[in-house]
């Protein structure tokens, strides 16, 4: 807790005036001490007003994963407004209370969070308490129509593939889709793959394909493990006509690292597409060997 | 809050088309505007006629709520979901928080609502108490106006203060009177809806005059032109109150083209429709020029945020994706 602490607060002095530093710790020992809704709820909507030195435009990354203690995941920084920063450092800081004085503490927060509110309160999932009591929460940001709060959940959080069930998880994949996020920044995504996702996502493909919409190379290396004939027929066909190489590699990798017979005889029979099968400076490069 | 039923339709004449041309390179701030009511086709509308900034004031929604968890529901929309879609336009969307009088009536209803708002004024991007002040001008009405000036008080901020319909003149005497007696600075407090009847006593007692181009019409408008001419541009602000009803979310840009056509100077049009909004409400230190100026570049980054590559050759685009329901 100490590294991370510092880490954060490194992050976080940074960007600000000693005199907002001070408010800021102030405010959060305070509320360490005596986590009152009404303090809590001021501190948290407050942060804004705390930093008015900050140019809001600023946005931090820090490399690697920041981690918490052993009872809580990670959080994966990338691109935070600084006040979501110090509003999830904030939450940190709430002491574990009994199990529904600390829920609806949070609650209460989501209840009356405006759009940047609710999408530090939705990053911050890895790192509250009783972990297993926020999975409806988590679906509720999934289903968010505002696209940084429902970002917030997506992507670059480990909490969704480590607590949601299959159902929910292939729900969050399919909605990433849809609303056209950064595949790749979805955590726990190779871990998390399944057949009946792939079922859903060769479906999508082939309302995508009778539309003449672009489909997302990205959704062939998820089928790519449970490629079946519904599947190969659509790709066979897609791999022949289309113009994009990063299309033609996803399905040469997947007809290539596949079981299903018919695609590995693909391959075999035009070895012009050989080539493609090369992962480098693809977006599922890396990802492979990807292991969380 | 804007009463459909009590707009005078015989007043309304023909509608009047944008002239796009006359207000080319202008900036827009509508300071009252009720966009839950309105689509996403006018966003998109304003935002094409130079709309950049709105603020939406919380109202009567068409019929009265029954509990409070609509309450809390409608103002989470204003600084939610409403704020979002805004932003698919580049439109940077503020909200004034308040009880609005009608409801002011159901005082059991109107006491829950009164604890329910400092969960929200203290929001960022909430730049003042609104819109707040009389409809029948009852009791009830009197005593809800009296505690959320208070509030606006405590909270340092603006106040946006609807005028009624029936018994204007002298609803809005009694609305600047009950705020001075509260010792509220007139600097702080937007009058909405002023007619030729009231600009007067409204200026000369150190209020903002806002003017709502209700009849979207060029008779509207032109009365709005002499005004300006009448008055100067001090302490006047141009609305389009766009609801429900009938009325027009361009009625701003439509007002300044008729402006540029009546040799009213660029100056003068740009401080009605646009910094006299920044400057009024400015004052919540929730917003200022150099945050709307700096707006269109931040949103575009937001648009792309966590989503970094824009694929080989595309434009960056309205993220029309997430305004369809997924």
């Amino acid at each position: 807790m100490k590294d991370v602490e510092a880490d954060l607060q490194d992050q976080i002095t940074r960007y600000l005036s000693n005199q907002e530093w001070n408010d800021l710790t102030d405010q959060v020992n305070r509320l360490a001490n005596d986590p009152q809704p009404n303090t809590l709820a001021r501190v948290f909507t407050g942060v804004p007003r705390t930093i008015r030195s900050a140019d809001t435009a600023l946005r931090i990354t820090v490399d690697g994963a920041v981690s918490v203690d052993s009872g809580r995941l990670p959080l994966l920084i990338r691109d935070w407004p600084l006040a979501r920063l110090i509003r999830v450092w904030v939450l940190m800081n709430i002491p574990k209370l009994e199990l529904s004085a600390y829920i609806s503490l949070i609650e209460r927060l989501f209840q009356y969070g405006e759009m940047e509110e609710l999408a530090a309160l939705y990053a911050a999932l890895p790192i509250y308490h009783y972990p297993t009591e926020w999975r409806f929460r988590c679906t509720e940001g999934i289903r968010s129509n505002m696209a940084p709060v429902r970002q917030a959940v997506i992507l670059n959080n480990p909490y969704p593939s480590h607590f949601l069930d299959e159902g929910a998880w292939n729900q969050l994949v399919l909605k990433a889709f849809f609303t056209d996020e950064n595949i790749p920044q979805i955590i726990g995504l190779k871990t998390r793959n399944n057949g009946k996702l792939a079922g859903a996502l060769v479906d999508y493909a082939y309302e995508l394909y009778a539309a003449k919409r672009n489909i997302n190379p990205f959704l062939w290396i998820l089928v790519a493990p449970f490629l079946d004939e519904r599947a190969y027929r659509l790709m066979e066909q897609i791999i022949q006509e289309s113009q994009q190489t990063l299309t033609r590699k996803a399905i040469a990798y997947a007809f290539g690292t596949g079981n299903f017979a018919p695609a590995t005889d693909f391959i075999t029979r035009n070895s012009e597409l050989t080539d493609l099968r090369n992962t480098a400076g693809t977006p599922w490069d890396g990802w492979l060997d990807q292991t969380d | 809050m804007c009463n459909y039923s009590e707009r005078d339709r015989a007043s309304m004449g023909e509608r009047v088309a944008l002239e796009l041309d006359l207000v080319k390179g202008f900036r827009f701030f509508d300071p009252h505007i009720h966009m839950v009511s309105r689509t996403t086709d006018d966003y998109q509308a304003m935002a094409d006629a130079g709309v950049v900034a709105v603020i939406e004031p919380a109202f009567w929604v068409g019929q009265p709520r029954t509990g409070i968890d609509t309450f809390r529901d409608y103002y989470s929309s204003l600084i939610g979901w409403e704020r979002f879609r805004a932003s698919q336009f580049g439109i940077r969307h503020f909200c004034t928080i308040g009880l609005n009088s009608r409801e002011a009536n159901n005082e059991a209803l109107a006491e829950a609502v009164m604890e329910l708002l400092p969960f929200f004024i203290y929001k960022e991007g909430v730049v003042g108490i609104g819109e707040i002040g009389f409809d029948d001008q009852t009791a009830a009405e009197e005593k809800y106006y009296r505690l959320q000036l208070e509030l606006a008080k405590e909270a340092a901020l603006p106040v946006q203060v609807h005028t009624p319909h029936r018994d204007k003149t002298k609803g809005t005497s009694r609305s600047m009177d009950i705020a001075l007696e509260h010792g509220l600075d007139p600097g702080k407090v937007i009058i909405d809806h002023n007619t030729e009847e009231t600009v007067k006593e409204v200026l000369d007692k150190g209020f903002w005059a806002a003017f709502t181009i209700y009849p979207f019409t060029k008779m509207g408008n032109e009365r709005m032109v002499e005004i300006v001419k009448q008055y100067g541009p001090e302490r006047i602000l141009v609305n389009s109150a766009a609801d429900w009803g009938i009325s027009d979310p361009l009625a701003v840009p439509k007002t300044a083209a008729l402006m540029v056509k009546s040799g009213i100077s660029k100056e003068v049009i740009e401080q009605v429709c646009f910094k006299n909004a920044v400057a009024a409400f400015g004052q919540s230190g929730q917003l200022d020029e150099s945050m709307l100026a700096e707006h269109i570049v931040i949103d575009q980054g937001q648009k792309f945020e966590g989503n970094s590559i824009l694929r080989g050759g595309q434009q960056p685009r309205r993220d029309a994706g997430s305004i369809i329901i997924s």
